[in-house]
């Protein structure tokens, strides 16, 4: 509905002047006299009427004089003006028009005419106050959303650990489509150097894909940090979201593993285009494709955290890129597609395909507008044989330390073995002694030896030349599931003592399984100092590895007990 | 984007046209609700064939429709899946939440 409106009537005659004045006040409007135009104006000024009735032929200054400064002033509303003059030839209409009035009435004019002309004016300014309304409501919003936007990348900013990101296998790119970019990149090192990314895609932009990306970097960087295995990781992934998020937010996810030690590469792929791994020559290796739901969706029971695995032989890259660099559109719309990133990937010198693939999505999009989010992460995968892991905790002995004694003991069953990851369990316990700190790494890489020959060999009785063979890594782990699945007893008994022997502070850890145990007598004489370091990774037991760690090794028993002695 | 649905005998058909993105929430919503509600409409069949982009949030409107078809005890189909709506819809695995018919 109308409100009743401010009427500013500039009139030299009063005789003409009031019926206007009459037809306003009988509908309610207020009205403010003039007697010419600078009277006009100055009452336009101080008293900021809604519509303006001008006559022209007014002394001191006339009506078309009256309505070029008024409408010279700022404003932030329109305020329409009519003339009402006896002035009726057509140039005159055309000229007042054109000097900023917005209507024109002939003297004298009909009172009905005058009427219908104000509540037309009346109505239009109600809408114009109903858009202002919206408009300043809009403003605040927009405000309020470039506010969040602003605290969205604050916090993906402190999120995303730089550090991981700088190391010196990884080359990546996140190009936001707005502001920040939706994409999450992370890497990090297990203890025990293996080297886990994770490229993340998550439903919407701004804010809610930095609250999405909390609970990711969060369980990424912890895990990561104690050792857990991927599928672990992925599984601990979905159920966190899927508790987070309502229905319709998922995050596209892929998490790979490189492992350079063991050569491997693991890869989980749900909702993100295919990892590629392409070797030096140029020739695609495999394409990890999306073979589960984005992280999310679905329950823990109806969840798969199955990976796909390989070995590699030589150097080569793995690269994963999100959605926005398939969907990336050149001036004419087409999409780049896995056509257009393969064939950057083949036109790209060897050594540069990161680089070659990244200014390819760029030189396509052609500074068009309105891309997705692109991101890249490139792994350079050197071929580096190597059986002792870099530590990258190493804390240089100390003589003369002294370390309080402490002792735990532990027994694991067979519920607990086919449930559990046991080393990052131990470690995070172990972790928390004071005098063990600094010394993850190197303890990582003692447990895990120490635990997997307990159970893959001890109990399990798995023979580890499998691995060497053709896909021989998958069919250890396929047999490794089937035994433990189909085991229904066995024991790991562990002890775990700190202590000062001979004035040093040393760590025992003895792991005593129920199985078979080996003829480690017999071991020991054919796999003296010197030998392969192959060969004793063939025979699985990674004693070398284990001997690089520790101080000593004993073996007793009838080769289901261990001792292995690390000095700190 | 422009929703019609036919009814024909066991199901109903909303036939998609256009760009399926975040502006089709609204419209995408009022459109199943209505299917959702009738206790006559066994069966919700969402037609892609004319549809020429998909985008991630209209794959979170197909999994909301999913949650209330399955609090309702309906069924939910995807059909007439082509070119890059294809693509996208294998990629996200959605076959593994939908039935999916030519």
């Amino acid at each position: 509905m109308s409100r009743p409106l401010k009427i500013l009537i500039a009139d030299d005659t009063p005789i003409n002047a009031k019926p206007v004045e009459i037809v306003a006040r009988k509908l309610g409007h207020e009205v403010i006299l003039a007697a010419d135009g600078i009277e006009a104006v100055e009452r336009y000024q101080d008293s900021t009427p809604d519509l303006v009735v001008m006559d022209i032929m007014m002394p001191r200054m006339d009506g078309l004089e009256a309505v070029r400064q008024i409408r010279a002033l700022p404003v932030d509303r329109w305020v329409p003006i009519l003339f009402y003059s006896a002035l009726d030839g057509i140039d005159d209409i055309v000229n007042g028009l054109a000097l900023g009035a917005d209507d024109y009435l002939t003297k004298p004019a009909n009172l009905q005419l005058i009427r219908a002309k104000l509540q037309v004016y009346a109505r239009i300014l109600a809408l114009q106050d109903a858009v202002h309304e919206q408009n300043l409501e809009l403003a605040a919003w927009r405000a309020e959303a470039e506010a969040q936007s602003e605290l969205g990348r604050h916090v993906m900013e402190r999120l995303v650990d730089a550090n991981g990101l700088s190391d010196p296998m990884l080359r990546w790119v996140n190009l936001p489509a707005q502001t920040f970019s939706g994409d999450l990149l992370c890497a990090a090192r297990t203890p025990d150097d293996a080297l886990y990314v994770m490229l993340a895609d998550a439903t919407g932009h701004g804010l809610a894909s930095a609250l999405t990306a909390l609970p990711l970097t969060q369980i990424f960087y912890g895990m990561t940090a104690k050792g857990f295995p991927l599928p672990s990781m992925v599984s601990e992934l979905n159920r966190k979201l899927k508790q987070l998020l309502p229905a319709d937010r998922f995050v596209a996810a892929t998490l790979a593993s490189i492992d350079i030690r063991t050569q491997t590469i693991e890869v989980w792929n749900g909702g993100n285009p295919k990892a590629i791994l392409i070797d030096e020559e140029g020739t695609i290796l495999r394409q990890f494709a999306s073979t589960h739901l984005p992280l999310g969706i679905l329950p823990p029971e109806l969840f798969s955290h199955a990976t796909e695995l390989m070995r590699f032989s030589g150097p080569c890259e793995l690269i994963l890129f999100s959605d926005g660099v398939l969907e990336a559109e050149d001036p004419a719309g087409e999409r780049l597609g896995l056509g257009g990133v393969l064939r950057l990937l083949d036109d790209a010198p060897a050594g540069e395909r990161f680089e070659h693939l990244y200014v390819g999505v760029v030189n396509h999009m052609d500074a068009v507008e309105g891309h997705d989010d692109v991101s890249i992460l490139a792994v350079n995968i050197p071929r580096e044989s190597r059986q002792e892991p870099r530590l990258l905790s190493r804390v240089p002995h100390l003589a003369g330390q002294v370390v309080s004694e402490w002792q735990l003991s532990l027994s694991w069953g067979i519920q607990e073995l086919r449930s559990l990851d046991v080393v990052p369990v131990l470690l995070s316990m172990i972790g928390q002694v004071h005098a063990l700190a600094g010394h993850q790494g190197a303890l990582f890489i003692l447990l895990s030896e120490l635990y997997n020959n307990a159970l893959d060999h001890g109990l399990l009785g798995l023979d580890s030349s499998i691995k060497n063979q053709e896909n021989g890594y998958e069919r250890y782990l396929a047999e490794r599931a089937s035994r433990l699945a189909r085991m229904n007893s066995g024991r790991i008994d562990m002890d775990f003592h700190l202590h000062m022997a001979e004035n040093r502070a040393v760590f025992d850890i003895t792991f005593i399984d129920s199985g078979a145990g080996f003829d480690f007598g017999r071991y020991l004489i054919e796999h003296r100092e010197d030998a392969e370091p192959e060969v004793d990774k063939a025979h699985g037991r990674g004693i070398l590895l284990l001997r690089s760690v520790c101080e000593s090794l004993v073996y007793s028993g009838c080769g289901n007990r261990v001792t292995a002695r690390y000095a700190l | 984007m422009q929703i019609s649905e036919t009814t024909s005998g066991a199901s109903a058909r909303l036939a998609l046209n256009g760009r399926f993105d975040f502006h089709s929430h609204r419209d995408f919503r009022n459109a199943y609700e209505k299917l959702l509600a009738d206790a006559a409409v066994p069966d919700i069949e969402v037609n892609f064939a004319s549809v020429d982009y998909l985008d991630s949030s209209a794959l979170g409107m197909l999994l909301l429709l999913r949650e209330k078809a399955e609090s309702s005890g309906k069924k939910v189909t995807l059909s007439g899946l082509k070119g890059t709506v294809r693509q996208v819809l294998e990629i996200a695995n959605f076959g593994k939440l939908f039935s999916i018919k030519d």
